[in-house]
């Protein structure tokens, strides 16, 4: 509707906009730790403004759940009822699984159920579309967490926190094809690391030997070490170890969370910076004598 | 008021129901792009120059909500808004229906761009059928609420001025 003005200088304006987004976009993902800060900063002056919407808001978002979101309710009602009859015949098979999981976490000396979490309950995926594999938790800085702590459920590694504004996370589902972690086969005790692969599984890329002994449904744990999440966690099960590899084995894991149920997780309110060795000999969290 | 507060008051309001409602309100997963649109539409209200540097605004927004890196929306955004605008300049008619449909296709552009930089830098993965999926259904959605937002993007973009024939004619 409107002609551009005679002082008008689009394209100069254009180029130094691009100039500056590109250096922005460059530095945060170098890791500019004032970036950061701006982005969290913003979201956390938004929060208040987000809330009151929302709450003003809820009646109609409850209608549209209502009317777009009432087959999918339908046919997740469905689903659940054939998955628990599933489960409850399969319940003999489960507990053989457990008891084997629990033997082997044993045999490594850490039971991971014993990590000091924080429960979160989940809000969805963050605003926009650009949120494939990550989800918002409805606790923040305020609540103790800190981007980089594992998030897990009781059948395992979930994911990581990625971005903690002060009463809101986003979490990185494990899934994602960002995500890394550095992960030991159980049986074989072969580490490698391990990557979201955008499809529901993550794979090994590297680290395992091309003649190492790796089973169908080994139980894959996480490495700790360098890595930012605790030790032994689990994470899996191989479904493909990947054996007639010619060059470097590429192992596909099944994650042990189902990542497309999820109500509630847990945080571990583990530092990024812990000595893993210390991890082993008392619970993450405990406090130092 | 102000034609600079007006757009930050568009742009706060726009940041605010991204965050919320809309958030609330998907189909297929998908939500509306308001900060987009407003972009889009500042560029075909505003010129060029405001409308440029208005989506540069919007884009570092909504880089700020969706967690993508700083930079990353505002980097797509201002080119599509100096496209758009140049488009406009150039149609000889516009009807209600080629403006739409002009809209959709600028909004799904517009996501698909983002989407085609993230995975350039690497925060997104190679799953291609699903952004061209989520652009298209984007641009639909969008387009959708695009006539209410219009008449609030052209309040805050042109300044109370006149509608168009006159600032056509007054341009040149």
């Amino acid at each position: 509707m409107a002609a551009p003005r005679p002082a008008e200088r689009p394209r100069p304006t254009l180029l130094l906009l691009v100039a500056v987004a590109l250096t922005l976009l460059t530095l945060h993902i170098r890791g500019s730790q004032p970036l950061d800060a701006f982005q969290q900063g913003v979201r956390d002056i938004l929060e208040p403004l987000r809330t009151v919407t929302d709450t003003a808001t809820d009646p109609l978002q409850t209608a549209w759940s209502g009317v777009f979101g009432y087959e999918r309710l339908r046919a997740e009602n469905e689903r659940l009822a054939v998955e628990l009859a599933r489960l409850r015949g399969r319940s003999m098979s489960d507990d053989a699984d457990r008891e084997l999981l629990e033997r082997l976490l044993g045999e490594i000396g850490l039971d991971y159920m014993r990590l000091e979490t924080v429960v979160v309950r989940i809000l969805g995926t963050p605003p926009g579309n650009f949120g494939t594999h990550r989800i918002e938790v409805d606790a923040g800085s305020d609540d103790g967490l800190r981007p980089g702590l594992a998030v897990i459920t009781g059948a395992g590694l979930v994911g990581r926190l990625q971005d903690v504004d002060r009463s809101r996370s986003t979490v990185i589902l494990a899934t994602h094809p960002e995500f890394l972690v550095g992960v030991r086969l159980v049986a074989s005790q072969d580490e490698g690391l391990a990557r979201g692969t955008g499809r529901g599984t993550l794979r090994i890329e590297a680290g395992i030997r091309l003649d190492a002994d790796i089973s169908w449904n080994e139980v894959v744990v996480t490495s700790g070490g360098r890595s930012l999440l605790p030790p032994d966690i689990p994470v899996g099960r191989v479904i493909d170890p990947d054996e007639d590899a010619e060059y470097e084995r590429s192992v596909v894991i099944d994650l042990a969370a189902d990542l497309e149920s999820l109500s509630f997780l847990n945080v571990v309110l583990a530092p990024p910076e812990s000595d893993p060795l210390g991890v082993e000999s008392a619970p993450i969290g405990d406090p130092p004598s | 008021m102000n034609p600079r507060l007006r757009v930050l008051l568009v742009l706060v309001t726009a940041v605010a129901l991204e965050g919320s409602l809309l958030d609330e309100l998907r189909i297929g997963g998908v939500a509306v792009e308001l900060l987009l649109l407003v972009a889009v539409l500042t560029g075909y209200h505003g010129g060029p120059e405001r409308g440029a540097i208005t989506a540069f605004f919007a884009g570092l927004l909504h880089d700020s909500i969706v967690g993508a890196p700083l930079g990353l929306h505002a980097l797509v955004y201002p080119p599509l808004a100096v496209a758009v605008s140049s488009l406009e300049l150039r149609m000889l008619r516009s009807t209600p229906v080629t403006d739409g449909i002009a809209v959709v296709a600028a909004v799904a552009a517009g996501q698909g761009l983002a989407s085609v930089v993230g995975m350039m830098f690497g925060i997104l993965g190679p799953t291609t059928d699903e952004f061209v999926r989520q652009a298209i259904l984007a641009g639909i959605l969008t387009g959708v609420v695009a006539a209410p937002v219009n008449r609030v993007v052209r309040w805050a973009a042109t300044g109370g001025l006149p509608g168009t024939i006159e600032l056509r004619r007054g341009a040149g």
